[in-house]
């Protein structure tokens, strides 16, 4: 018997990058142009097989705007890793990128796995953030990184893979094997409340 | 002849026929065992490529409102039939005398009696009998009903009556066909009786000549002997013969009579043809009605025709009036159908509602053996496959309400697809049984409120914050809201009547930095209401204008995302542009606090803390459920305040919501939002994992049914609210808050300065990759 695993996510980034998209491909491998915008937040979850392990993601998609950006510590409390999403055909939105991992080193949970993903690289021709540059940024603060493209269903299965891989294995397999394992985090008593 | 001077409604009887009884012999064939006399009887059917003429005997069927036709009374299979259930009658006046036309969906009958009162007689015996027949069918079960339609059914014969007189006893216009058949067969037989007389006659003379010869020869005493004996013999033949005469001037006498009856009835049917081709010349005289008056005053008997024309009228009306009053009923039935069809599919809902109530409890038992499990398992795949929509449509099964909102939301859940479907089902069946019930009273209520009053009288009053509360009706939301509005923007409007037009020609000339964000937005409203889902709608280009338009006159908050929500239901039920616009304008800048769109929304925030000591408050035992399980409400809640509810709740409890929330203000956005905990308190209370809830929480706004409880519950038992209460904790709140803000744009204003520096290395980079692409 598998043990199951819930693993809070959650998705930052500037607003019209393709957050809700990407959670939207990954959980019901579906893409809607029309999406409706974030507001406040909202939540999905999916399960996927990793190892001998089931982890199931607890998505939280927040909103773009920037001043929703004060909601964000509700959302990265307690995650287990955080998906900064940058539009490869937008500069302005990989240096909100780099804002918000500066944010989560100062504000989030301390072994935060962070994952950047330049989505909308089906859009090359228009591209703004050459990958270069993007991934060495990532290498630079030790990120995942990868570009995906929620449209054509590129790379969102995995990028959440490699999350999945850099999550530390139970350290206890046996033992309550059949309780499911919660790796979410209550807020530390340090961490700043909302804003 | 004079007969036909007679109008044929005032008379039972064929003028030709008043001195004749029915004659007897018949009557057995045309009565049955039951009290009503069977209807049946000799019509001519027009039939075959030729359209020919052709004699047919037709009886009526009672069971199964049928009309059937043989070649003669005695066959026992019929050539056809005709069904009478959604025939119509009529007759023309232009064809020949005694035609009548049965249509059925199918074909036209062309039928013709022999004359034009036994038609009238068919006619109407047929419009009665379709008629009891659909009453026998209606309603066989329910006697009540059948008492009160069977009155409704004396009611339209007795009003038929009015139009035209029921033709009674007409059983010897149907037999005078058969009739004078048999004086041609009679007469026959006379003639045949007359014949066989006459040879015997010359037998018998033969005889007597032969007797005298044999009398000269023989002797005297024979010859007399024999003498009398033929004597005898001849004074018998003269017997026979006298008798036999006698016979033959009765029979003659009959046939005399017969020949008077006949040619009688050739006179009729003279007289028919001649007023047939008079009334054809009517129709071809001239193609105009005028000519046509003209004729009839100058032609011979023109009172004919205009009494066959009322009598045509009459009938047709009669049949107008029984169609219609079938018609009736019909309607009359297919709602009560309809209704029964609501019921059962509203406990159909509610059954499968509990069944999959049942099996996502069997899920959850953790006692059931694999096997168990595993058929469990199965029923619940088959039952999620199973569309909502399998269930009988009903109503034309309509998707959207007016407002192009869709009655049964979609839900997006991935874990939880048989409480989601539970949910719809729950919906529906709750739609299905109180939609009416709940409505007209409302309706008459604000009917009553609304009378006579023009819009500006409407005035604030505890009446109308009362009826808020319950909705307004569709039909008065658009009148009510505009009140609302107005009265919440007079002054600004008054100070600048063109302040719309204005800043809509600002946003045309000049780009606000909002306008991407709006852009980005736009097209992402309501896209599951009609009137925005596609690309092109004009609906789109509005809310642009609008929001534009508020960007330029608000600069503190420009755009916020959530806006296009706000403005979208506005443009909705308001219907006007300009209107929407200041709906917008009164919900942002009059109804809501201050700073709750702005940079930080620091007032948002301030509510929801707010929000969660209400919560404590009077949902302690669901305060402590959220507590224990690390649930912080607020991420689902922030939402419900920004947007006042857009896309979370369906739209019929979203919009009652909004009429008192125009009216009262965000209390009542608390007051909603606890309900709903309320309302659902034991389900959350069930749930006992985190992920669960929050779920659970992300979807069940739109799983309310009953929006009446949840309004009972709003306003009820959550009170007392008082507003004082409110304004003291959101000002404490707010005041904490900007506290942990200021602390925070420092740390923002570090960041700035560090990225400052970090941005000449950022430079540098740039450069040295160029270099090595080079
Ligand atoms: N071409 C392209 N467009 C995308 C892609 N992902 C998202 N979009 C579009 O970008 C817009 C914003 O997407 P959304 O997911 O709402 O962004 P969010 O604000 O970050 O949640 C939408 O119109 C999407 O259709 C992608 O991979 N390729
Ligand atoms: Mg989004």
């Amino acid at each position: 018997k598998m043990a199951i695993r819930e693993l809070k996510v959650c998705l930052l980034g500037d607003t019209g990058v393709g957050k809700s998209s990407i959670v939207c491909r990954f959980v019901q491998d579906h893409f809607d142009h029309n999406i409706s915008p974030t507001i406040g937040a909202s939540f999905l979850t999916k399960t996927m097989p990793c190892g001998n392990e089931l982890h199931k993601f607890l998505i939280w998609d927040t909103a773009g705007q920037e001043r929703f950006h004060s909601l964000a510590p509700m959302y990265y409390r307690g995650s287990a890793a955080a998906v900064i999403v940058y539009d490869i055909t937008k500069l302005d939105s990989f240096h909100t990128l780099k804002k918000w991992v500066k944010e989560l080193k100062e504000h989030g949970p301390e072994d935060i796995v962070v994952a950047i993903a330049g989505n909308k690289n089906d859009l090359g021709d228009i591209r703004e953030v050459p990958m270069k540059e993007a991934k060495e940024f990532a290498e630079s603060i030790a990120a995942i990184f990868i570009e995906t493209s929620a449209r054509n269903a590129v790379n969102v299965e995995e990028l959440f893979q490699k999350i999945s891989k850099q999550i530390p294995p139970l350290e206890n397999p046996e033992g309550d094997s059949n309780e499911s394992f919660k790796l979410t985090r209550q807020p530390a008593p340090s961490t700043r409340r909302c804003c | 002849p004079p007969g036909t001077q007679e109008s044929p409604a005032e008379t039972n009887q064929s003028p030709g026929e008043t001195n004749h009884s029915p004659p007897e012999p018949h009557e057995s064939l045309a009565e049955t065992h039951e009290s009503e006399p069977k209807l049946c009887g000799f019509l001519l059917k027009q039939g075959g490529p030729l359209k020919a003429w052709k004699l047919r005997w037709f009886t009526y069927e009672d069971k199964k409102n049928q009309l059937f036709y043989y070649r003669t009374p005695q066959d026992v299979m019929p050539l056809g039939r005709i069904e009478l259930c959604s025939a119509t009658f009529t007759y023309p006046l232009k064809a020949e005398k005694g035609t009548f036309h049965i249509k059925t969906p199918e074909r036209t009958f062309v039928l013709k009696a022999v004359t034009q009162e036994l038609m009238l007689y068919w006619l109407q015996q047929l419009q009665v009998k379709r008629w009891q027949h659909r009453q026998m069918t209606t309603c066989p079960d329910s006697p009540s009903n059948n008492n009160s339609s069977s009155t409704a059914g004396e009611n339209t014969t007795a009003e038929s009556h009015h139009f035209l007189p029921l033709l009674k006893s007409p059983l010897g216009l149907v037999e005078r066909k058969t009739q004078a058949e048999g004086i041609m067969v009679t007469l026959c037989r006379v003639q045949e009786l007359v014949w066989i007389l006459h040879k015997a006659l010359e037998a018998s003379q033969l005889e007597k000549r032969t007797c005298a010869e044999f009398l000269a020869e023989t002797g005297e005493q024979e010859r007399l002997e024999l003498l009398r004996h033929r004597e005898r013999q001849a004074a018998d033949l003269r017997g026979q013969l006298e008798e036999v005469k006698a016979e033959a001037e009765v029979l003659r006498k009959g046939l005399a009579q017969r020949e008077a009856q006949l040619s009688e009835l050739q006179d009729d049917i003279r007289m028919l043809t001649e007023k047939n081709k008079a009334k054809q010349e009517v129709r071809t005289a001239g193609g105009q009605v005028a000519s046509r008056i003209l004729w009839f005053l100058t032609a011979s008997h023109p009172q004919d025709d205009i009494e066959a024309y009322k009598t045509q009228n009459k009938f047709l009306n009669s049949e107008i009036y029984q169609l219609t009053g079938l018609w009736r009923t019909s309607s009359e039935q297919e709602k009560s159908l309809m209704m029964k069809c609501a019921f059962l599919e509203a406990s159909n809902c509610q059954v499968e509602s509990q069944y999959l109530s049942v099996l996502r409890q069997l899920q959850e038992t953790k006692s059931l053996d694999p096997d168990q499990r595993e058929a469990v398992q199965k029923m619940v795949e088959d039952a999620l496959k199973r569309e909502l929509k399998s269930v009988v449509k009903l109503r034309m099964a309509r998707d959207h309400d007016e407002y192009g909102f869709k009655i049964i939301p979609d839900y997006e859940v991935e874990d939880m697809k048989l409480l989601a479907k539970i949910q719809a089902l729950e919906i529906r069946s709750h739609n299905l049984l109180h939609q009416e019930s709940i409505e007209c009273p409302l309706l008459d209520r604000w009917a009553q409120y609304l009378a006579g009053r023009s819009d500006d009288d409407l005035c604030a009053s505890p009446e109308l914050k009362g009826l808020l509360r319950v909705g307004v009706p569709q039909e008065y939301r658009q009148r009510v809201w505009s009140w609302m509005v107005r009265a919440r923007t007079r002054t600004i409007r008054e100070h600048h009547p063109q302040c719309y037009q204005q800043l809509c020609e600002k946003s045309r000339t000049s780009a606000h930095p909002a306008s991407r964000q709006i852009e980005l937005d736009l097209h992402r409203t309501l896209t599951t209401n009609q009137h925005f889902c596609s690309p092109s709608s004009p609906a789109l280009q509005q809310l642009r204008r609008i929001l534009l338009a508020f960007s330029w006159r608000n600069p503190a908050i420009g755009y916020c995302q959530g806006l296009n929500r706000l403005a979208a239901i506005a443009l909705l039920i308001l219907q006007s542009e300009e209107d929407a616009f200041w709906c917008l304008v009164a919900v942002v800048e009059a109804i809501m606090p201050q700073d709750y769109y702005t940079k930080s929304l620091v007032a948002s925030q301030a509510d929801q803390r707010v929000l969660k000591d209400f919560l404590a408050e009077k949902l302690p035992r669901l305060a402590a459920h959220f507590d224990s399980h690390s649930i912080d409400v607020s991420l689902v809640t922030f939402n419900w305040f920004l947007v006042v509810f857009v896309e979370s709740l369906p739209s019929d409890i979203l919009l009652p919501l909004w009429d008192a929330f125009l009216y009262e203000g965000t209390k009542v956005i608390f007051r909603y939002a606890l309900a709903l905990f309320k309302y659902k308190e034991d389900d959350i209370l069930k749930i006992h994992d985190s992920v669960e809830i929050y779920q659970y929480l992300r979807f069940f706004t739109k799983t309310i049914s009953d929006g009446r409880r949840l309004i009972a519950i709003a306003f009820g038992d959550m009170n007392p609210f008082p507003r004082r209460l409110l304004r003291n904790r959101r000002a404490l709140h707010l005041d904490r808050l900007q506290g942990e803000l200021r602390e925070l744009e420092e740390q923002q204003k570090e960041f700035v300065t560090e990225r400052a520096e970090r941005k000449d290395k950022e430079l540098d980079t740039v450069a040295s990759e160029d270099d090595e692409e080079l």
